[in-house]
């Protein structure tokens, strides 16, 4: 199945913006970041702490929707969804 | 009129359009990009999120604070010194109600849309930090 994951502000300069991206099926929304990050060493730890788990900061959604980092190891990605990773907003 | 694009908007038309019946009040906030030693200021923004959240922004502030009209234009792109980035234009039929959703509105914006503003400076570049750093992380404590 394949997801679109987008990345936003200092995310989209490490990873380079939208990323489609086929994945298994019950793969699992965090598993998908991390294995996505994990191809850019830097982009990798701006997002993940040292123990794997989400920094503080960065801000989840699927679909438009705001997801919790609890959340995010349960939750299953479906075909079609797409992800949305970035850093806390600025705008105003 | 809610909107995120490159163009500056009229202010002066917002203003006249704003006058609907009942108006007695209309309140205009207008963000520039400030002197803090840049060149420019880039913004960025999930669009079809972004603008969607500014829909439900503005209708909240419309139902809880008695607003006749409210426009929301956030601009993206590259801005010079000066330039407007956000122009926030309610009316209302009293003053406090319009002062008070214009507030609603600003504060609501900077606490959860997805735009993000980076600052050119001679050297080099930074990206502006949230004032509100709540990520989804947090909720793992």
């Amino acid at each position: 199945m394949t997801v679109k994951v987008r990345f936003f502000a200092r995310f989209r300069e490490l990873f380079g913006g939208d990323i489609i991206t086929d994945v298994p099926e019950g793969a699992s929304f965090m598993g998908m970041i991390k294995e996505i990050a994990g191809m850019n060493r830097e982009g990798y730890d701006a997002i993940f702490d040292d123990t794997g788990a989400f920094r503080e900061f960065v801000i989840l959604m699927k679909n438009g929707k705001r997801i919790d980092c609890a959340n995010a190891v349960q939750t299953p990605v479906a075909d079609g969804d797409e992800i949305a990773v970035f850093p806390p907003v600025a705008g105003g | 009129m809610i909107a995120i694009q490159t163009a500056d908007v009229d202010i002066g038309q917002l203003i006249n359009e704003a006058k609907q019946r009942g108006t007695g009040a209309i309140v205009v906030f207008d963000g520039v990009v400030r002197d803090d030693d840049i060149r420019e200021m880039e913004l960025e923004a999930y669009e079809e999120v972004a603008l969607k959240e500014l829909e439900k922004i503005a209708e909240e502030a419309r139902t809880l604070h008695n607003l006749c009209s409210v426009d929301i234009i956030h601009r993206i792109g590259r801005l010079s010194v000066g330039e407007n980035i956000l122009i926030i234009v309610v009316s209302a039929g009293h003053r406090k109600e319009a002062y008070e959703g214009s507030r609603f509105i600003i504060e609501a914006i900077k606490a959860g849309v997805p735009i993000w503003k980076k600052e050119l400076t001679k050297d080099g570049s930074r990206w502006v930090p949230g004032e509100h750093a709540h990520g989804s992380g947090r909720s793992k404590r």
